[in-house]
């Protein structure tokens, strides 16, 4: 990073206040002896992230979050959501979300694809925030450390999908369920009400395979319209304890679990649309 | 009591390692071997207990030579391969014949041999690729670097890991290859030594990707359990530091200069010209892009080694 831990302390101290500093030193992360957890997390730099990020939480997007004490206290877990938005807004408001209502605080760990590890700046500042690259290895080496993944089975698709398809998941990738199987750790699913019309889609430019990001976006406006987020948790679905490990192996287990948890995230962003009485309400 | 022959004697690893065999009282005798003339080896005290003889590794007859006499005469039951070029400008068959042939020549021979049971190999981190789509964190089960593009430095590394894990369970005698992390200290062979040594540490902008770095000390702790276990197989050996580029040399109190990747290239293949310096920018950008640790899990099941000597850093003290 171009600055140090304790400058990002300064800051977060400065401008984040004692809350988000209090949440930063009562996390839990294991230390590999500079400070660092080994996927290159830092306290931090957490309280960095989460005061960067408290304006849009607070102000912009007002985030309003129901059910946050179904995400597991402890042990391997699963956050898979729904993503949109064309920036990752999404994610970033999840991440602060979990933050914020977790006690003692969690920092859920955002599985981001691979061009993100190739952005200069942004993917030190994400890694330092517990983001990492999407490889499986770096999935079961969190799930066995006990971590909390934060995982959009809808992929780099889903946050590039056109206006008209809002709130109607892309393909459903099925690599979380297989690690939920696989590494005995319940899937919460997670319906995000909102970012689906921050940012809607004109087109999108291919970029050919020129860049590691598959394709530019071209929004309709410059930055996002301050949509009110609506986060909803479901109840956790245990595939842990309705599998063994072996079953990860067997394609239509891991097809039907993925299944299960494209409808309830479904039946959360429905009954979120439901709920909210407008886009910026 | 076992015999233990030790290559690459001379080398810091394998000095530390023949002093730590000679102070251990499981040990009867050290056979080292090394290419300096014997009045400029090793210059410390053994009681008797050491025996050092310069061969030359590259020429196959030495190796028999060996092998079938001081080494069976002395009753060696462990090999420990410590020998490899650690110049990554260096090329040509001859360097192919000490990094790879030697071992070879030595697992062949081990294998008709009256009292080897065991070869310890010292391989190295930089057998792994490095990309993008791969974990940050490495088990042994990771991708190996079979780029054909890639420098015969690491090309070299590669064949002689495969050489002997190829041999595992096939072999009469058991086979362990250590997957070393790099030892911050001079003529360890260490890439990121070489980078921390210049007057300044140019890096990608933008980019500070976690690293892990070893002492001499712990990578002698792992050769000795592997020495006196039992059982074979790849290991990997991490080190007791796991911490980003920019911390790294930050404590080792030189001047960090972040420049776009393209620039840092050339500058330090100037370098090289200039001063000689090992540091090749073209072997280390990805491990400096995206990272790389080892996941040492599986040695501390099997080997019960724990990485427990930190780095000395020069401007240590306080993490922030």
């Amino acid at each position: 990073m171009p600055f140090r831990p304790r400058i990002a302390q300064a800051i977060s101290s400065l401008f984040g206040g004692p809350a988000v500093r209090d949440r930063a030193e009562r996390l839990h992360f294991p230390d590999a002896g500079h400070g660092y957890d080994r996927f290159g997390l830092h306290p931090d730099f957490v309280a960095l992230g989460d005061t960067i990020a408290a304006p849009m939480y607070e102000k912009w997007f007002r985030v309003k979050s129901y059910g946050a004490e179904k995400i597991p206290t402890t042990g391997p877990a699963i956050l898979a959501s729904n993503h949109s938005g064309t920036l990752p807004a999404d994610g970033m408001m999840l991440w602060t979300d979990v933050l914020r209502r977790t006690d003692p605080p969690r920092t859920p760990r955002p599985v981001a694809d691979y061009f993100v590890a190739t952005l200069p700046v942004v993917s030190t500042l994400f890694a330092r925030c517990g983001v990492v690259s999407g490889s499986r290895g770096n999935a079961r080496a969190l799930l066995e450390a006990g971590e909390l993944l934060m995982i959009f089975p809808e992929g780099t698709p889903g946050i590039t999908k056109p206006f008209s398809q809002r709130y109607k998941l892309q393909e459903w990738r099925k690599g979380h369920c297989e690690l939920a199987i696989r590494y005995n750790a319940p899937v919460v699913p997670v319906g995000i009400v909102g970012a689906e019309e921050q940012m809607p889609q004109l087109g999108r430019i291919p970029t050919g395979g020129f860049s590691a990001i598959p394709h530019i976006p071209v929004p309709a406006t410059l930055i996002p319209l301050p949509v009110r987020y609506h986060i909803h948790y479901g109840d956790p679905i245990r595939l842990d304890q309705e599998y063994s490990s072996n079953d990860a192996d067997d394609p239509e287990i891991v097809r039907e679990a993925a299944a299960r948890v494209k409808v309830a995230v479904q039946a959360l962003l429905e009954q979120g649309l439901r709920m909210r009485k407008g886009i910026f309400r | 009591m076992i015999s233990v022959l030790v290559t690459g004697a001379t080398s810091p690893v394998g000095e530390r390692l023949v002093r730590s065999l000679i102070a251990d009282t499981r040990v009867k005798h050290v056979l080292a071997v090394g290419f300096e003339p014997e009045d400029r080896a090793l210059p410390f005290s053994h009681r008797k207990r050491l025996t050092y003889l310069p061969v030359d590794l590259t020429r196959g007859r030495k190796v028999r030579e060996l092998l079938f006499g001081p080494a069976r005469d002395l009753e060696c039951e462990v090999v420990v391969h410590l020998a490899g070029n650690s110049d990554p400008h260096d090329k040509g068959r001859k360097i192919h014949r000490y990094n790879v042939e030697a071992l070879r020549s030595i697992m062949d021979l081990a294998d008709r041999h009256p009292t080897i049971r065991r070869i310890v190999v010292r391989s190295f981190g930089v057998v792994y690729r490095v990309s993008l789509d791969l974990p940050i964190l490495v088990r042994e089960d990771h991708p190996l670097n079979l780029s054909p593009s890639a420098p015969q430095y690491v090309r070299d590394r590669v064949e002689a890991d495969l050489t002997a894990c190829a041999r595992m369970g096939l072999a009469n005698c058991e086979i362990v290859v250590l997957r070393c992390a790099e030892a911050l200290g001079p003529g360890t062979g260490s890439q990121l030594y070489d980078y921390l040594d210049g007057p300044v540490a140019l890096r990608p902008a933008g980019f500070d990707p976690m690293l892990n770095v070893a002492t001499v000390a712990d990578l002698v702790l792992a050769l000795e359990k592997a020495t006196h276990g039992s059982g074979e197989g790849v290991f990997n050996v991490p080190g007791y530091d796991t911490l980003p580029l920019s911390e790294c040399v930050r404590k080792w109190g030189v001047p960090a200069l972040p420049l776009p990747g393209a620039l840092i290239k050339p500058l330090y293949n100037l370098r090289h010209a200039v001063t000689g310096s090992n540091f090749e920018y073209g072997l280390n950008r990805h491990r400096m892009h995206f990272g790389l640790v080892l996941d040492g899990t599986r040695a501390r099941k099997v080997l019960g080694f724990v990485p427990s000597s930190p780095v000395d850093w020069p401007m240590g003290g306080p993490i922030n």
